[in-house]
């Protein structure tokens, strides 16, 4: 890997978060240009600072390979943003930079994800840049033909060096500097940069600063030479002098010819395309609060929509840190931690039959504070589902282009705010159902659509609400809807069925398309037909406690609804006791729990027991048996009953006895023993109780598969 | 970072081979906890130890996946820690607990475990000139987990590997 400067260590976490919320602005102008069609000149300059900023911090990081893409992308652009009027056929430039963001963000994932960390050879990539840089080069060329070569050469490859006789105008400037802050031939590339944007560089040494490391000792001993020309000479100076770790510089020449009265056409080129003079972005210092752009009004008013909801998102953004998730989780079980305690101590058994007046009304003080804190906590941990929604704009966008269809997507309720991990484990089964609407929804012909009385252009449509501690996601389109019978004998073919075709409902059948296996689609496309995706779609979402289901109109669209809770850390658990053991099970699953007697219980032939509560026959599962625990109660008269329901099955557990109902904090089973199954042994964590002792959580839906 | 320092494994690598000086033999590299399984004592690095306590209340698992050596579960200052008992793990016939029995807390790479031991001795200065190399006698199933051999004067003691213990557990079924 390329090793990475021990001091740099505690920064990758913070290049990672920038690096990446970068990347998705990134993603979001080309979009909104894309739809827009025209590049502002806002756009471009926003995404120029984007590029420059990531090549700026890669750079720092010591990610060559990186470096080279950001700096081949800002290239590219470096061209838009010197010819803004030249601009015709533009449309290979989203393409290509959408791929470019999309190898960088594969990039950066990797760097998180592995410790050996392999850079990856972006040749391919870093060529069609080169292409692209050229072709739009090329166009300049027809245009100006006078300029274009300067202007080429200077997008080329930053600088060439023209020789020793510098234009009038010019200053050479020997830059220093501060001991002992290491890479100095990167600060100098960063230099460089930075001096790029006021003025155009004429000539630097040493040569290669970006490349070579051994420039390092040049620059520490006889510091850094570069020639430049701008418009304001004294401002560049000004920029050098509050540069990072610079100590000191040192004009060594200033050609002082007469300005020309009129000014070359290639220094009106640049004089026209230089930008407004923008904050000095100091790429060492990783501000995680990402400029804003401003309101651009040549903008389209779709557009607008978007621009505006940015600018309501920045403006609280300067009131917002960002903080490791670790130390929230940390945060979050020392709250855990102390709800617990204070349960131990105000209800600990050496206080029983004590007058405690003072003592109790301060401890119901503290439970105020205590509750108030934890509810802090919680909503700390709560983000809105904008992330994960703006991201569908690219996989519709993307499968329009490939499929061929005319869709648009429309977004609400994306401030709809969830726990941090449930939006973690949402993007997938969000991917899938959005592709699915694309791929099966949206009509393959526009004339289907058309004579069905629907707009031309398919909509895709994304909404969340909450309501008492659920969020309810929907993912809908207004295509063609689940055809039932084409369902029910697709399913037929596979063997799916269990009872008579005829005995299903039209619900039952569209929820056919969740089971594993399941694709109606004929062909397998590259996004989907594989019968594979629902099933995982609907086990990622279970996975965070949630539930999917399909609601379908034949001819009218189709609509996925997701369920899941607020939040997984707390949950209303009822405690059960059997022997030494104690279980909680979530309260939400349960119905009711009873007393039987033995001579209630039905026996069928393979030896298991079944009990008829109001006419409905329930299977019952001894928790005793199924966890292997021995315990002295097995007559159904000393135990009690508890009837738990998922969505399509109930059961009836049998404990000891019912100990109460307790909030209780979820803890995962340590990763020590993450290699063995314990989930589908109907456990899905733990929690620590007010007696410091350990209560495993009872994982209803395995429990009741198995 | 709970690792032995890099002279440390430069130390176990070149045992044998070289003739250190008398200063570099008397230096300490490391510290240990010695532990003693019946009559056999065992070392753990203490970098690695986070603490230990008696033996708390054992919360089963309930998954016939576990293997018979994890104990289950205990709590440990509100952390959810699994425990091993150590005499099942190298093989040896589990005996009950009683006041001299802890549980010795080691965590490495964020991941803990409780190691129950029968009994916990001392903490020694570890030079040079005591450690000696294992002996490629992997087929003793006590041999998986140790990592090196400290040649005392009171007798010898194996010190354990606990990146093994910790990672690979599963080697005590083979």
């Amino acid at each position: 890997m390329p090793k990475i400067e021990p001091g740099m260590e505690a920064m990758i976490d913070m290049y990672i978060f920038e690096t990446s919320t970068l990347l998705e602005q990134l993603d979001e102008i080309i979009l909104r240009v894309e739809q827009a069609n025209v590049f502002t000149d806002e756009d471009i300059n926003e995404i120029f600072r984007i590029m420059h900023t990531v090549k700026g911090s890669s750079a720092m990081m010591g990610f060559e390979n990186l470096q080279l893409l950001s700096h081949k992308g800002e290239d590219m652009f470096f061209i838009i943003r010197e010819n803004p009027g030249n601009m015709k056929d533009i449309n290979f430039i989203y393409d290509l930079v959408f791929r470019m963001s999309d190898l960088f963000k594969a990039e950066i994932e990797m760097l998180q994800g592995s410790t050996d960390y392999e850079p990856t050879d972006f040749s391919d990539i870093l060529k069609d840049l080169d292409k692209g840089a050229a072709m739009l080069a090329g166009r300049e060329a027809e245009a100006e033909a006078e300029a274009s070569a300067e202007a080429a050469e200077a997008a080329g490859e930053a600088v060439s060096s023209g020789g020793k006789n510098y234009p009038a105008g010019s200053m050479s400037v020997r830059v220093f500097f501060q001991e002992g802050c290491k890479m100095e031939n990167l600060r100098s590339f960063l230099l460089l940069n930075k001096i790029k944007e006021e003025a155009s560089i004429l000539d630097y040494y040493p040569d290669d600063v970006e490349h070579d490391p051994s420039t390092c000792n040049t620059i520490m001993d006889d510091g850094f030479l570069v020639v430049f020309k701008g418009d304001d000479n004294d401002s560049v100076l000004r920029l050098i002098e509050n540069a990072v770790n610079v100590e000191s510089y040192k004009v060594e020449a200033t050609d002082t010819g007469a300005a020309p009265a009129a000014p070359k056409p290639s220094e009106k080129a640049a004089a026209q395309a230089k930008p407004a003079p923008k904050p000095v972005e100091k790429a060492q210092n990783f501000s995680p609060v990402p400029a804003t752009p401003s309101v651009n009004t040549q903008q389209a008013p779709a557009a607008k929509e978007v621009e505006a909801a940015q600018q309501l998102n920045s403006g609280g953004k300067q009131s917002i840190i960002s903080v490791n998730l670790q130390k929230l989780d940390q945060l979050h079980d020392i709250v855990g931690e102390i709800i617990t305690t204070e349960s131990m101590v105000i209800s600990n058994p050496e206080l029983e039959g004590l007058k405690l007046e003072s003592f109790l009304k301060s401890a119901r003080e503290l439970k105020k504070l205590t509750d108030e804190l934890q509810d802090t906590v919680m909503s700390i941990r709560m983000v809105p589902l904008a992330g994960p929604f703006q991201k569908m704009n690219r996989i519709v966008r993307d499968m329009k282009v490939k499929l061929g269809k005319d869709a648009e997507l429309k977004i609400d309720g994306e401030n709809t705010e969830v726990d941090k991990s449930i939006v973690d484990n949402l993007n997938d089964p969000l991917m899938h159902l959005v592709r699915n609407c694309m791929d099966h929804g949206i009509e393959d012909d526009v004339q289907q659509r058309i004579e069905a009385g629907k707009p031309a252009k398919g909509t895709v449509f994304l909404s969340a609400t909450s309501s008492s501690g659920e969020v309810i996601i929907t993912v809908s389109d207004d295509g063609a809807g689940i055809d039932t019978d084409r369902v029910i004998t697709k399913a037929e073919r596979q063997g799916l069925l269990i009872k008579p075709a005829s005995d299903y409902t039209e619900r039952e059948i569209q929820n056919m398309i969740l089971l594993p296996g399941f694709s109606t689609n004929e062909v397998v496309t590259e996004f989907s037909g594989r019968g594979v995706g629902m099933d995982v779609v609907k086990q990622n979402i279970e996975k965070c406690g949630g539930t999917l289901t399909v609601e379908s109109k034949h001819g009218q669209g189709t609509m996925f609804v997701i369920k899941i809770p607020l939040t997984l850390a707390i949950i209303e658990g009822m405690e059960l006791e059997v022997h030494d053991t104690i279980f909680t099970v979530p309260i939400s699953s349960i119905r009711e729990s009873f007393k039987a007697s033995t001579n209630e219980i039905i026996r069928d032939t393979m030896r298991g027991e079944m009990i008829m509560v109001r006419g409905e026959c329930y299977p019952i599962i001894r928790l005793h048996e199924k966890f292997n625990i021995p315990s002295d109660v097995t007559n159904f008269e000393d135990g009690i009953l508890i009837l738990i329901e998922t969505d399509s099955k109930s059961v009836c557990l049998f404990a000891d006895k019912l100990i109460g109902e307790q909030q209780v904090v979820v803890k995962p089973f340590p990763p020590y023993l993450g290699r063995y199954n314990i989930k589908g042994a109907g456990l899905s964590g733990c929690t620590i109780m007010g007696d410091g002792s350990i209560s495993l959580i009872v994982d209803v839906p395995n429990l009741i598969e198995n | 970072m709970a690792t032995p320092t890099r002279e440390l494994a430069a130390v176990k690598q070149t045992a044998q081979s070289q003739k250190p000086t008398h200063l570099e033999k008397e230096a300490e590299i490391t510290k240990t906890l010695t532990f003693a399984l019946g009559d056999q004592v065992y070392g753990i690095e203490i970098p690695y130890v986070i603490e230990i306590i008696g033996v708390p209340k054992i919360t089963v698992v309930p998954c016939p996946e576990v293997p018979y050596f994890i104990k289950g579960i205990i709590n440990v200052r509100s952390k959810v820690v699994p425990v091993v008992n150590m005499r099942s793990c190298f093989g040896k016939e589990e005996i009950g607990y009683d006041d001299k029995t802890c549980t010795i807390i080691v965590s490495l790479n964020d991941v803990s475990v409780g190691l129950i031991v029968d009994e916990v001795l001392d903490v020694l200065s570890v030079t040079r000139k005591h450690i000696a190399k294992t002996p490629e006698l992997n087929n003793v199933n006590n041999n998986k987990f140790i990592d090196y051999i400290l040649e005392m004067n009171d007798g010898i003691k194996l010190i354990l590997d606990i990146k093994k213990i910790i990672f690979e557990h599963d080697l005590a079924l083979m």
